[in-house]
């Protein structure tokens, strides 16, 4: 990016080029240090893993209380929005891989989150969160990511890349 | 027979602009004008051909033609009007359609310019804009055609999704279009400087307009997307990290060092290699944010229908980028320059660092957005990046980039001395420092805000000190105040638009600060006759009501008055709607809106059987609306930049022509 360049008359100009271009490459060396050590830190502990249903059930041990990211079609009939006192509400819901083979299931709760407006029948959801000892998978606060129908079409069937694969992103 | 017209104008299309390529590089090797005049036709040819082809389709949508499998997607009997010409761009064949469109716009209106100063690029802007062109054209064509039959014929449509109709989110696209592709003209002439050798600022001034008027586009789309999430999807947010909106957000990045560095460039003469490598890395993200919007491969929660044109965009990306590599290495030798900075402390040296932010930035958002491809690739699971690692990365570099904005106005070309700069520095620093003491004393004691504040507010006098400095300068020749400011501005557009830009930036820092920093929530229950109290507000439930709507509507309102220390300030009414037909709900938050915060209430739950009793979401989001403010005023900034400006233009190109009589 430092577009500096030097000419080769004269011994002292060539040192001092040289000094300088000592400096540029430790000041450069010292900058990336600094931008790795910030990503790193910043990205320490707070990755999460992406993983559809069947693949969290084929890893379910190693995947308990882990800090997930679950991608998932879920099904209508499950969504259950519950006020347990003023202060407490819980919302849950199941997630499958494929409506038309829907085993194994996933079980999601979330508190005190309301009921987005995009939770139906064949949405495609996104959950943060993780899974406690019972299997039910704990949603965070505002872990909830319903797939935003961004230009409302049905998908292809086949050839889904995150390995969901479903007929409808969002049906009306 | 509309459809058939449709598809055969498409198809001439594609046919000008393999034609068009083909003509100009026959015409340049020949060197004969009249193939490169044809050529230049050919590529004008498609913006009619286009205006048909779109029209067609939305003739289809009007008359309601199922039969065009398209048409089904997106349009259904019942749907609005203005909704049917606005589903043009909807789906997924239709936008790219849309896009050949505005790209057909862009290139015509470039290409009918006659170029005086830049004759000589022209053959091989054609060709550059031509293989564009005819990719997108082909996708088009024959992948994503939007022309494609039904087999069978259905009664009516899927119809446009509720959420999708409001206002931002009708003009969001084409918006995000216009800046998209915008920036595929400067990445053209870029590429036809290089391929005729013609290496100095000329190709940056024949295209520093269109830059500024697609990075205004793309600015206007960020910002309108932004709003858009705020009132609709009913989070309190407007800016969530997904992999969609880094992709509009890169080559914004990447946009905004260029139209820093160039000016290094036009002063100078040095850069001429990084400026280069940074038009080509912009136009290369946006034909890669286009596939990655587009094909699925990063879980995002913006769903597009998986297709073919995931690989095909990947391949034209990678060959755009090999041809762009080859140009740049071949001119490597002209693209260097003598000149060398003179020092660590000259604005040359500010632009510099202006730059390593900007690309340290958008090199992490590309890192955290590809990163569930990276991890897959080298520990073999998909990881995720999300929000609070951004930000967390992210911060400082913001906050240095927020400190850089008011000192690099300060420093002059060359070289500055420190002892200057220490005194130009010293006050507003010390005034900034008096202000978050200020604060603290107010009790605000998160230490990552104070310390944005204390930027934000550094930056802020230092840039209205220029504007100040510059008033007080012409009103020493005896203009009165109002008329030494308007002028100011009026004679030094490029300048004091930039300034104007940077203070907008500033406001929405401000903003993002208190939200980011400050945002509170809460949930509860309340029967009517109760209160809720959250930061100096209170709310009383006083009744529910549900009725009928417009439409297939189904209205369920909750009437609240909200007291700010004890005083009635305002009722709201945040409600729900559901389209009964296709049982879409939809959540309409009710905002009390001040400079300081706004009181932001989500109707979560009612139950008609506890007819007195709901539940309700309340955010207090503090200073948000100076991110829309300073929007506001950073789009006005960007049009005073980019104001035609006849006089000086001329002048320019008269000078930029002289310099070009001398040099051959």
């Amino acid at each position: 990016m430092a577009d500096t360049t030097w000419t080769n008359d004269g011994e002292d100009i060539l040192t001092k080029a040289k000094s300088n271009r000592l400096k540029y490459i430790v000041g450069g060396v010292l900058l990336l240090t600094a931008v790795v050590f910030l990503v790193v830190n910043a990205m320490r502990g707070s990755t999460q893993l992406y993983k559809t249903v069947n693949e969290f059930y084929a890893e379910q041990s190693r995947l308990t209380g882990r800090d997930l990211r679950i991608g998932g079609i879920v099904i209508g009939d499950s969504i259950k929005f519950t006020e347990i006192d003023a202060q407490t509400t819980r919302l849950e819901f199941d997630v499958v891989d494929d409506l038309d083979n829907p085993s194994p299931v996933l079980h999601i709760v979330a508190m005190n989150e309301p009921m987005p407006d995009l939770l139906q029948h064949e949405a495609q959801a996104l959950i943060e969160g993780h899974a406690n000892e019972n299997g039910v998978f704990m949603a965070n606060q505002g872990g909830l990511l319903l797939k935003c129908p961004t230009r409302y079409e049905e998908l292809d069937p086949a050839g889904h890349p995150d390995g969901i694969t479903n007929s409808t992103s969002s049906e009306q | 027979m509309i459809v058939d017209i449709g598809y055969i104008s498409l198809l001439l299309a594609f046919l000008a602009a393999i034609y068009s390529a083909v003509a100009a590089w026959y015409g340049k090797s020949k060197n004969e004008e009249r193939w490169i005049e044809s050529a230049r036709n050919a590529t004008i040819a498609t913006l009619p051909l286009l205006l048909v082809s779109s029209a067609m389709l939305i003739a289809s949508i009007l008359r309601n033609d199922f039969s065009v499998e398209y048409v089904w997607r997106v349009s259904s009997i019942e749907m609005p009007t203005y909704l049917k010409y606005t589903a043009l761009w909807g789906g997924q064949a239709g936008s790219l359609l849309f896009w050949n469109l505005v790209l057909a716009v862009f290139t015509a209106v470039a290409m009918a310019n006659k170029w005086r100063s830049q004759k000589d690029l022209i053959p091989n802007a054609l060709i550059v804009i031509s293989l564009t062109q005819i990719f997108f054209l082909g996708i088009s064509a024959f992948v994503e055609n939007p022309f494609a039959r039904m087999e069978m014929v259905p009664a009516n449509g899927n119809g446009l999704n509720p959420l999708l109709r409001h206002p931002g989110m009708i003009i969001h696209p084409p918006m995000l279009y216009l800046g998209y592709i915008g920036f595929i003209i400067p990445y053209t002439f870029a590429m036809a400087a290089l391929m005729a050798g013609k290496l100095d600022d000329g190709w940056i001034k024949a295209t520093r307009r269109w830059t500024l008027t697609a990075w205004l586009f793309l600015s206007l789309g960020l910002i309108l997307g932004g709003r858009w999430a705020y009132d609709v999807l009913g989070w309190g947010g407007y800016w969530g990290w997904d992999p969609v909106e880094n992709a509009s957000l890169m080559p914004w990045l990447s946009g905004t060092a260029f139209l820093h560095s160039v000016m290094i460039q036009e002063k100078r003469q040095m850069f001429k290699w990084w400026n280069m490598v940074l038009i080509v890395i912009t136009y290369s993200l946006v034909v890669w944010g286009t596939f990655i919007v587009r094909s699925g491969v990063i879980s995002s929660v913006h769903s597009f229908a998986r297709s073919a044109i995931g690989p095909l965009f990947f391949g034209f990306v990678v060959i755009m980028l090999l041809f762009s590599a080859y140009w740049i290495t071949k001119r490597r030798d002209q693209l260097a320059t003598g000149n060398k900075l003179n020092s660590l402390l000259s604005r040359e040296a500010a632009f510099l660092y202006n730059n390593f932010l900007i690309i340290t930035i958008l090199v992490i958002v590309f890192f955290f957005t590809h990163y569930p491809m990276i991890s897959e690739l080298f520990i073999g699971e998909q990881g995720f990046v999300g929000p609070p690692v951004y930000e967390k990365a992210l911060a400082p570099l913001f906050t240095l980039l927020v400190i850089l904005m008011g000192i690099a106005p300060l420093t002059m070309w060359y070289r500055s001395s420190a002892k200057r700069l220490g005194i130009a520095m010293r006050w507003p620093a010390l005034a900034a420092l008096i202000i978050t003491i200020g604060l603290f004393a107010l009790g605000i004691r998160h230490w990552g805000a104070l310390l944005g504040l204390w930027a934000t507010a550094f930056a802020a006098i230092l840039t209205l000190l220029e504007f100040w400095k510059g008033t007080r300068a012409r009103m020493k020749k005896g203009e009165p105040v109002w008329t030494a400011f308007s002028r100011l501005m009026a004679r030094n557009r490029r300048r004091y638009g930039g300034y104007w830009i940077h203070m907008g930036v500033l406001m929405m820092a401000l903003g993002i600060i208190g939200i980011e920093s400050f945002q509170q929530e809460t949930q509860l229950r309340l029967e009517t006759g109760e209160r809720l109290t959250l930061g100096r507000y209170e709310m009383e439930l006083k009744g529910m009501e549900r009725y009928p709507g417009p439409d297939d509507l189904l209205i369920t309102e909750a009437t609240i008055n909200v007291y700010e220390n004890g005083k009635f300030v305002r009722t709201l009414l945040p409600r729900t709607e559901l389209y009964t037909r296709t049982g879409q709900p939809m959540t309409i938050p009710s905002i009390r809106s001040t400079i300081a915060d706004d009181f932001y209430v989500i109707l979560v739950n009612w139950e008609p059987t506890t007819a007195t009793a709901a539940t309700f979401r309340v955010f207090l989001n503090p200073l948000v609306n100076w991110v829309w403010a300073g929007g506001f005023v950073f789009i006005l900034g960007t049009l005073i930049a980019a104001w035609p400006d006849k006089k000086k233009e001329t002048v320019a190109s008269r000078a930029a022509q002289a310099a070009l009589g001398a040099a051959d």
